[in-house]
């Protein structure tokens, strides 16, 4: 049984974690990391207890929060399947990443304020977990994506930090803007936003109301056109890309169509399914011409988000009676990628922490002898993206591939072309970084990292290397992950790993051609400089934004504010120095002092005023 | 109970007077002392009135007594007592009372015990506002507040006090006498022969108004108090008179006087005037929208702090008159809870902003930069009270906001949608200032003026409104319940209870939503031609 208190206690030890911190902890760095790391560390435990105890039946508790007319938001939490994997995803990884984190920001000068702010994540990413309706999920989702706010901006003193915390916090908004409208459509729709009502009355489907939650999963999820925010968001620390930026925070966007799966209608999935795959393709080949260990990696995460969308969608269309085969996919490749993902990323943040924050590939090299352990797992995490049969990645992007094949070709070959391009870059950043020798002193002098930064990646490179077996899995999960493969095992079509195993080795085998361990310049760059010129470009989205904001949107602001100050301000008014214009006259002419001018004034503002509105109201 | 009400309005004024008494030649510290403890007392009767209320789980006026004024011949007296719309107001009044009174302590403004006196007769008003419930008293106290307001821009104010000053007077004069026209204009024209709204709302929920009547007041109304709120396009006293301000009667404008406006329109208007207010409530709504889209562009334009904090809380105005203007109980409730928390965030970014030019010695700020390095605190406080402004969950503003969006989209989805853009614009203006100011490197001027003087971090009492302000968002934010249910109930019993409201309530529910936004931009067309 899952106890209420559990659920409590859950939300509230982060909060509880993060509220010490703020208010006493700040300069007290070693107190703060303990109580952050004991927090995250208790909830992976309570959640651990909490699902192997739980008979797999859904929960649902809720009390009031606030009425307003006919409007009753609830406050509680609906723990289903779905929410059951994802619970387990962030309590486990997130405590990992705490425990990795302790090592990776021992020089920090602002280490409390960095833990307290993973404290509030964890708080607030669990909320998204188990809300049990629209209105709580937009709560807490607002609430991660403040916290990814202040985790990208960490680095204060940074420009580019600030800067692209500002760009994630407002292009959030942006789809934010959608995911509310669809939201209080929804309510006004169905007259509820409880998840387990929903489900229950959401029997005429609305396009427009799938849409526009779509929207709240294009900011969270980065999807084209709103990825933009995603690869700058690296600005921030190591663990926080792992978290917050790959294994949970963005997944968010996935998980919210997996509970709300009732409400899309097929035109609106067909939709949904071709931005996913248009963002799986477009991602991937953004990452081939990337310099940056963790922007390779970023781009990478946009990919495998657009595979999970694709597939969620498609799934969810081909939905026979109660198997909700994109859901299953969805969920599943959601949590195999947090695995080799957050590996991915504590390997980049072990050698970016021993190599003195060198991020460029071009700058490595050589690192597998000095970095025995990282390398090992580090290997492990690149298979099991790269679909390596067997591992983890393999499995899930394997029953992704197989609904696809069944129910939409075209999608299905830009995804299985998208396997290949995923081989392709994973081997080039293999390659250049434990390859061939080191290109700078501190690369050369690298050495492994301690047992507190190595220790989770070894944990989670056995969760990379198994995860796709259900025995991995507390008995809760399962059925959620059940229904990931359209058709019953045994008739599974033989072909088709075959196929994807294929090109995927044609990616390996490609790079491994192109990119020479000890070359000093990127081959594209070199040989083949329009194409590396086009890629990098990544379709200008970047620079069209920039052109809308810098050079649209300001200007018009400008404008209008002149506007208000001359026009409607009224003339001169602001002062002596410009003091001209008939009302800047009538200033004068009241600051004379005399009295009748002021019973004047009142007596013809009023008479106007009256005409109009008596004018008006008639 | 009903002794705290008067406590509450008295107990300002006899510390004001108690301070103008004094000889001069006294210590400044006893002023001061003094001073707290008249913005004290208020700020703990508003705490135990809101509590007490809160308890009682009504939303009808509760704590009544009267005091005959030598008006009863007018059938004006002060009558006191509070509903679930005023009982969160007077919290409201009391903490930023408080935290102004601390700001105006701690400020370095000369002639502090006149300072102090006006600024406390100002705090009375505030209170009275909204412990009475006599329209008379309603309008006598916010005059009482108001006066002070323009004497202190006139001699306490920064640059351009002058022409700020006189501006603001003209304006908010004018819309005081238009909404007394108004007011008056129910008195009399409802034959009751008493200012009262129980006697007023018991006697017109069976004789209404005239239709033609109705509409006339309540446009009187809407443009009269919508000029003290700065509803657009009325609103270019309201940046420069604060900009202008001294900080703590920008708190106090901005945080609790200026809601009378919206008090009025929904404590006085909606429930006597009620097919007044469906007719003018696609032009309001029309209006409010250039608040949020046009103020909010000009508000991303601001380069001077006090500015753009101003033009943000006049583009917040805009969402306030969006939920009165959706006339239903979500979206008017709504509104309410806004007001008490939009009160409570303007009140902190006005208080942060002073404490900021205390450190860079500039508003402008290009000219700023870097300071959470060397005030992680102030930082701090400026990033939540930003996060606060702009909506996000967890503070009190984001119900407030949330439930009028909600509200409107019955009325009409484009309208919501237009006004869901303002939680973009405030976004995007509200994190570039803290970027501008907390973020990135220090500026080369900034860096020239910390050499020149030390920065340090904010102290315990530069702290304390700060700490009393979130504290209340946060408390609203995470229970919204503790005022909202008062609010809840008073909306749904008695300011949408009128044979009005039940009856466009049943043709509301008639009609799909996509019908209805057909009809309103039709209807606006019309009007605008």
């Amino acid at each position: 049984m899952v106890a209420d208190y559990q659920i409590v206690l859950l939300l509230v030890l982060p909060l509880i974690s993060a509220a010490l911190i703020t208010f006493f902890f700040r300069k007290l760095h070693k107190i703060a990391v303990g109580i952050s790391v004991f927090s995250s560390m208790a909830c992976a435990a309570i959640a651990f207890i909490a699902i192997t105890t739980w008979n797999v039946e859904p929960v649902h508790r809720e009390i009031t929060w606030l009425t307003f007319g006919s409007l009753n938001i609830t406050l509680g939490y609906y723990l289903n399947s779905t929410s059951a994997v994802l619970l387990f995803v962030v309590t486990f990884v997130g405590f990992l990443i705490h425990l990795f984190a302790v090592e990776y920001s021992e020089h920090d000068e602002s280490r409390a304020r960095f833990f307290g702010a993973l404290s509030l994540f964890m708080f607030s990413m669990t909320g998204i977990v188990l809300s049990s309706n629209l209105i709580m999920m937009f709560f807490f989702w607002e609430l991660v994506g403040f916290c990814s706010y202040m985790l990208i901006g960490h680095y204060q003193f940074k420009d580019s930090a600030g800067k692209a915390a500002n760009k994630a916090f407002i292009v959030n908004r942006i789809g934010d803007f959608g995911f509310l409208i669809g939201i209080i459509w929804c309510w006004w729709q169905y007259g509820t936003v409880d998840l387990v009502a929903l489900e229950a009355q959401a029997d005429t489907l609305v396009t427009g109301i799938g849409l526009l939650l779509f929207c709240g999963v294009l900011g969270k999820s980065a999807q084209m056109p709103l990825h933009v925010w995603l690869p700058d968001a690296m600005e921030g620390p190591t663990p926080v890309s792992a978290l917050i930026h790959a294994a949970t925070m963005v997944a968010a966007g996935v998980f919210l169509m997996c509970r709300v799966f009732f409400i899309f209608s097929v035109e609106a999935l067909d939709i949904i399914a071709w931005v996913g795959a248009i963002t799986a393709i477009f991602a991937g080949i953004s990452a081939i011409t990337q310099n940056d260990i963790k922007k390779i990696l970023a781009y990478s995460t946009l990919s495998q988000l657009g595979y999970m969308v694709a597939a969620f969608a498609i799934g969810t269309i081909a939905a026979h009676g109660d198997t909700n085969y994109g859901v299953g996919a969805a969920l599943f490749h959601l949590t195999t990628h947090a695995f080799f993902k957050a590996l991915l990323f504590l390997g980049a943040g072990s050698i970016i922490h021993a190599t003195h924050h060198e991020q460029n590939i071009f700058k490595m090299g050589g690192l597998a002898a000095r970095m025995p352990i990282t390398f090992v797992t580090f290997s492990i995490g690149y298979l099991a993206l790269t679909g390596f049969p067997l591992l983890s990645g393999f499995w899930s992007k394997e029953s992704i591939l197989a609904v696809a094949q069944e129910e939409n070709a075209a999608i299905f070959y830009i995804l299985l072309i998208g396997a290949g391009v995923t081989a392709f870059y994973m081997t080039r950043l293999w390659i250049k970084v434990f390859l061939g020798t080191p290109k700078t002193d501190y690369v050369a002098e690298a050495k492994e990292t301690s047992w507190v930064m190595t220790l989770p990646l070894i944990i989670l490179s056995v969760f990379a290397l198994l995860a796709g077996y259900q025995f991995i899995y507390p008995a809760g999960l399962v059925p959620a992950l059940h229904g990931s493969i359209p058709h019953p095992e045994g008739a599974m079509k033989m072909w088709l790993p075959i196929i994807s195993i294929a090109v995927a080795v044609v990616g390996y085998i490609l790079a491994a051609l192109l990119y020479r361990a000890n070359a000093e310049k990127d081959f594209l760059e070199d040989k083949l400089p329009a194409v590396f010129k086009f890629i990098n470009a990544r379709l200008w989205f970047d620079e069209i934004y920039a052109f809308y904001v810098n050079r649209i949107q300001q200007p018009i602001a400008n404008a209008i504010s002149l506007i208000d100050l001359a026009v409607i301000g009224g003339l001169g008014m602001r002062g002596s120095a410009g003091g001209v214009g008939l009302l800047g006259l009538i200033v004068r002419m009241l600051t004379t002092g005399s009295v009748h001018h002021y019973v004047y004034w009142f007596a013809v503002g009023l008479i106007l005023c009256g005409a109009v509105v008596f004018g008006f109201a008639k | 109970m009903s002794n705290l009400l008067y406590l509450s309005i008295l107990a300002p004024w006899v510390l004001a007077a108690l301070l103008m008494a004094l000889p001069k030649s006294l210590p400044e510290r006893l002023f001061k002392i003094l001073g707290l403890i008249g913005f004290g007392i208020p700020a703990i009767l508003g705490a135990i009135i809101f509590c007490e209320y809160a308890r009682a789980n009504t939303g009808s006026f509760l704590f009544l007594s009267e005091i005959d004024t030598g008006l009863s011949t007018y059938g004006i007296s002060l009558k006191l007592g509070v509903n679930g719309i005023s009982a969160p107001l007077v919290l409201l009044a009391g903490i930023v009372g408080i935290a102004a009174g601390i700001t105006a302590v701690t400020s370095v403004a000369e002639r502090m015990r006149t300072y102090l006196v006006l600024l406390l007769v100002m705090q009375g008003g505030l209170m009275g506002i909204f412990v009475t419930y006599d329209i008379f008293y309603i309008y006598f106290f916010h005059e009482i507040a108001l006066i002070p307001a323009f004497i202190m821009i006139a001699i306490w104010g920064g640059p351009n006090k002058r022409p700020a000053a006189m501006e603001m007077t003209i304006y908010l004069t004018l819309g005081a006498m238009l909404s007394l026209v108004g007011l008056v204009g129910i008195y009399a024209s409802s034959g009751v022969g008493s200012f009262d709204l129980i006697s007023l709302s018991n006697y017109l929920s069976e004789n209404s108004i005239q239709s033609a009547m109705q509409e006339s007041l309540f446009g009187l109304l809407m443009f009269g108090l919508g000029i003290l709120v700065s509803l657009f396009p009325f609103h270019s006293w309201a940046p420069r008179g604060y900009s202008a301000a001294p900080t703590s009667v920008s708190m106090l404008h901005a945080g609790v006087l200026k809601k009378f406006g919206l008090y009025a329109l929904i404590q006085v208007g909606l429930p006597l005037l009620g097919e007044g207010s469906f007719a003018w409530s696609t032009a309001l709504m029309w209006l409010a929208l250039g608040n949020i889209i046009i103020i909010g562009l000009v508000t991303m334009a601001q380069k001077h702090l006090k500015d753009m904090i101003s033009y943000g809380s006049v583009m917040h105005m805009g969402y306030a008159f969006l939920g009165i203007a959706s006339l239903n109980a979500i979206g008017v409730s709504g509104a309410v809870f806004l007001m008490v928390a939009h009160g409570l965030s303007i009140a902190l970014l006005f208080n942060l902003s002073v404490l900021i030019q205390n450190r860079t010695r500039t508003f402008y700020m290009d000219e700023m930069g870097g300071l959470g390095k060397d005030a992680p605190i102030l930082a701090g406080f400026l990033i939540a009270a930003m996060m606060a402004s702009v909506g996000l969950p967890g503070f009190a503003n984001f119900w407030g906001e949330f439930t009028i969006f909600l509200g409107l989209w019955e009325v009409s989805p484009l309208v919501l949608a237009l006004a869901l853009l303002g939680i973009i614009i405030s976004a995007i203006y509200g994190l570039r200032a803290v970027k501008a100011i907390a973020f990135g490197d220090r500026t080369e001027a900034y860096d020239k003026i910390k050499d020149e003087f030390p920065v340090k971090d904010i102290n315990w009492v530069e702290r304390s409104p700060g700490i009393l302000l979130l504290l209340a968002l946060l408390i609203l934010g995470l229970m919204p319940r503790m005022a909202g249910d008062g609010i809840n109930l008073a909306v749904t019993q008695h300011i949408l209870a009128g044979e009005a409201y039940e009856q466009i309530e049943a043709s509301l529910t008639a009609q799909p939503a996509d019908i209805l936004l057909q009809d309103t931009t039709q209807t606006t067309e019309t009007h605008e031609h």
